[in-house]
């Protein structure tokens, strides 16, 4: 029997009630991020190590705001930002024993946590580690693991754990998820976090085969028009919130000196990518290529920042 | 225990000696033909028993079992639910409800609605795992990213009916859609890295999978026909051609997620526990026909962490304490860092481009493995 002495609200959500006319107004092209960068031109990333006192090892990531994201933060036109930019600290403690009840091991024993902050997205994320976070721990876990040389330290662990304050938007805030809509934003913040956490493992002086860092490459069909005849175009180090429609994206953690990857993820369709006539590649090599080379990019501010820790270890 | 929650991505930690590895590495690196341990060719799968529509309470099933006892099933279940909108979603949708009728026009003409990737819901059980330890985790979503992610290309009608991938197909209409629920559930200890069984097992699952038939139409909400028999496919099938054979053709097909490794200069399928404890590197591979043409479309890569990380190396007698007395010269051996033949050490960092490049084209290529295991699966007779 239904409660009737009280007045339920609706048992399903409801959304508040928004005018064709408004919409018209303030979500036009205009407000929507554009790209305003060439297509191999990367974003500007701050990394800097050695923030966290308490751990043997940390790093502080940031990627440059887009320039519609600037252009809102210092004039405000909408309380909701266009786009979002990634933020992540990454700490490492270890090496360290092994716990007593721990099984011999001959390697030294790699953990990694990812997780969100509760504000990070747009959406909130709570505070028990969901799939994607657990997912993005492994993927964080197999790169690294390539680059440590983990039999120095027998009978060792070493606890690796990324905090996103920050992360990136899987697509404009305004567009209903469509059918190439994926969890982009996560391969971004993946890349972040290779980066990061080499820079923290250089900074905790363990030994490693090379810096690895992560890169992003994209298949992207720009076309404002919505025609489906322009073939996507390749792009490197995507925001998600700035294009209409990724059809595959792949994120790479690259080794420069051993030309080496050791974690490769991509997903989506790769086989319609408009390259060079002359091009032998397929549509997923290009894109390898291209996350490589965002990769390289990247490894030249992890290699600065890493130098900057050895300086101030040795000051 | 605690040594399966460390070896995270890879199922276990391999029991085996260094002597043993380095025996197994040998082999299967032989240039040209390998040796597996049990005589398979580097491409050839494991046999394989399947069955589908073993459960009556689902709306499709699978199980497959492999010859050294390992067998998982599959079941899918379907709900109806509400499609909620993010309230912050402005699109053509919700100008559409304020009943302008030129946005409505211009609604009918595009796709009308797509599916979100949230409807389809995976959930993996293994023995000795938790459901939330990360194999499980990864083990899903490596599958279900593959699954929502392929859109189909093409045409006729059946293709167009899967026009926005499976995602697409799952929209009843704007305000209601399927949710589907597959759940695999591995029956026995992974002997070896359980993925292609569960691929393979899910595959089958959804093939036999059926939706019961849609009597509303448009934006009523839905009523179905509560005849089963009248039900439809998920994955819509045409019976045009084959006359004599039974077997129907399928325009679409869920995709196969592949798991290939490389040892030297070797690209191996289906690897067993002990192949898979010596790879260099380890990609799983998902792979469907794309819309009517005959290629194979790649639908994502991940690579996977090589179990041989977590391998002790094997000591040369140079180094060894105990053979200091066997050996011609000891002491002069410094470093250790060199390889020996013979001896086993890991394999340190990464895997080359020009490597994940072979692999993939193993798979992809015409009359490749890819296309063997969907002729294969083409043959499981699916009720």
């Amino acid at each position: 029997m239904a409660d009737r002495r009280r007045i339920n609200g609706p048992p399903g959500g409801t959304r508040p009630p928004v005018f064709a006319s408004l919409q018209e107004s303030s979500t036009g092209i205009a407000n929507r991020a554009q790209r305003q960068r060439q297509p191999a031109e990367l974003r500007k990333i701050f990394l800097k190590t050695g923030l966290i006192p308490t751990a043997s090892g940390s790093s502080y990531l940031e990627f440059e705001p887009s320039v519609s994201l600037a252009a809102a933060r210092s004039n405000p036109k909408s309380l909701i930002p266009p786009s979002s930019a990634l933020k992540l600290a990454c700490t490492v403690h270890g090496p360290k024993p092994l716990p007593r009840s721990a099984a011999f091991s001959p390697n030294l024993v790699l953990t990694t946590h990812v997780k969100y902050a509760p504000f990070a997205a747009r959406k909130r994320k709570g505070h028990i580690r969901d799939a994607s976070e657990r997912d993005l721990g492994v993927h964080l876990e197999t790169a690294l693991r390539g680059a440590i040389i983990a039999e120095r330290w027998p009978k060792s662990g070493l606890d690796i754990t990324i905090t996103i304050i920050e992360a990136e938007d899987d697509r404009w805030w305004g567009d209903a998820p469509d059918s190439h809509d994926a969890s982009w934003g996560m391969m971004n913040v993946l890349a972040g976090c290779i980066t990061a956490a080499s820079a923290a493992i250089a900074d905790a002086h363990i030994d490693c085969l090379d810096l690895v860092s992560g890169g992003v490459a994209a298949l992207v069909s720009d076309d404002s028009n919505q025609s489906a005849s322009s073939a996507p175009r390749l792009m490197l180090d995507i925001d998600p919130a700035e294009h209409r429609s990724i059809l595959s994206a792949c994120v790479v953690a690259y080794m420069p000196a051993r030309d080496e990857i050791t974690e490769l993820w991509l997903k989506g369709d790769s086989s319609r990518a408009a390259l060079e006539k002359d091009d032998g590649r397929t549509g997923h090599e290009a894109l390898i290529d291209g996350a490589v080379d965002a990769a390289r990019g990247a490894n030249t501010v992890l290699a600065e920042a890493v130098r900057e820790s050895i300086a101030r270890s040795f000051a | 225990m605690s040594n399966q929650r460390q070896a995270s991505s890879a199922s276990q930690v391999p029991h085996l000696s260094p002597a043993e590895l380095s025996y197994l590495y040998t082999s299967l690196s032989l240039p040209k033909n390998p040796i597996r341990p049990d005589g398979r060719s580097p491409t050839q799968f494991r046999p394989l028993s399947a069955e589908t529509t073993i459960l009556p309470g689902t709306n499709g099933s699978a199980r497959i079992g492999f010859a050294d006892g390992t067998q998982a099933i599959v079941g899918v279940k379907a709900e109806v639910e509400k499609t909620v909108l993010a309230a912050d979603t402005l699109d053509s949708r919700s100008l559409a409800q304020h009943g302008d009728a030129l946005n409505r026009e211009g609604e009918q003409g595009s796709a009308a609605v797509s599916g979100q990737g949230e409807w389809v819901q995976m959930s993996i059980e293994i023995p000795g795992f938790r459901d939330d330890d990360a194999l499980p985790v990864f083990l899903s979503e490596m599958m279900r990213e593959s699954l929502v992610g392929s859109v189909a290309g093409g045409n006729g009608d059946a293709v167009k009916e899967m026009a926005g991938g499976l995602k697409g197909r799952l929209v009843i209409n704007k305000r209601w859609h399927w949710r589907l629920y597959i759940d695999v559930l591995l029956l026995s200890q992974p002997l070896a890295y359980p993925l292609p069984l569960l691929s393979l097992t899910t595959h089958l699952a959804l093939l036999s999978t059926k939706l019961p038939k849609l009597k509303s139409t448009g934006e009523e909400d839905p009523f179905f026909d509560d005849d089963w028999a009248a039900a439809e496919y998920l994955y819509p099938r045409s019976n045009i051609s084959k006359s004599l054979s039974a077997a129907p053709s399928y325009p679409v097909r869920p995709p196969v997620t592949l798991l290939v490794i490389s040892v030297g200069d070797n690209v191996i399928f289906d690897p067993n526990r002990e192949e898979i404890a010596v790879a260099d590197a380890v990609l799983a591979i998902s792979v469907t026909r794309s819309g009517d043409s005959e290629t194979l479309k790649l639908l994502s890569i991940r690579s996977i962490d090589p179990p041989s990380r977590l391998t002790q190396p094997g000591i040369p007698n140079s180094e060894n304490v105990n053979m200091l007395g066997a050996t011609a010269a000891p002491g002069e051996e410094t470093g250790g860092q060199e390889e020996v033949e013979g001896v086993w050490r890991p394999r340190r960092g990464g895997v080359k481009r020009s490597v994940i490049a072979r692999m993939v084209k193993t798979v992809l290529g015409k009359g490749g493995v890819g296309e063997e295991v969907l002729e294969g699966l083409e043959g499981v007779e699916v009720q």
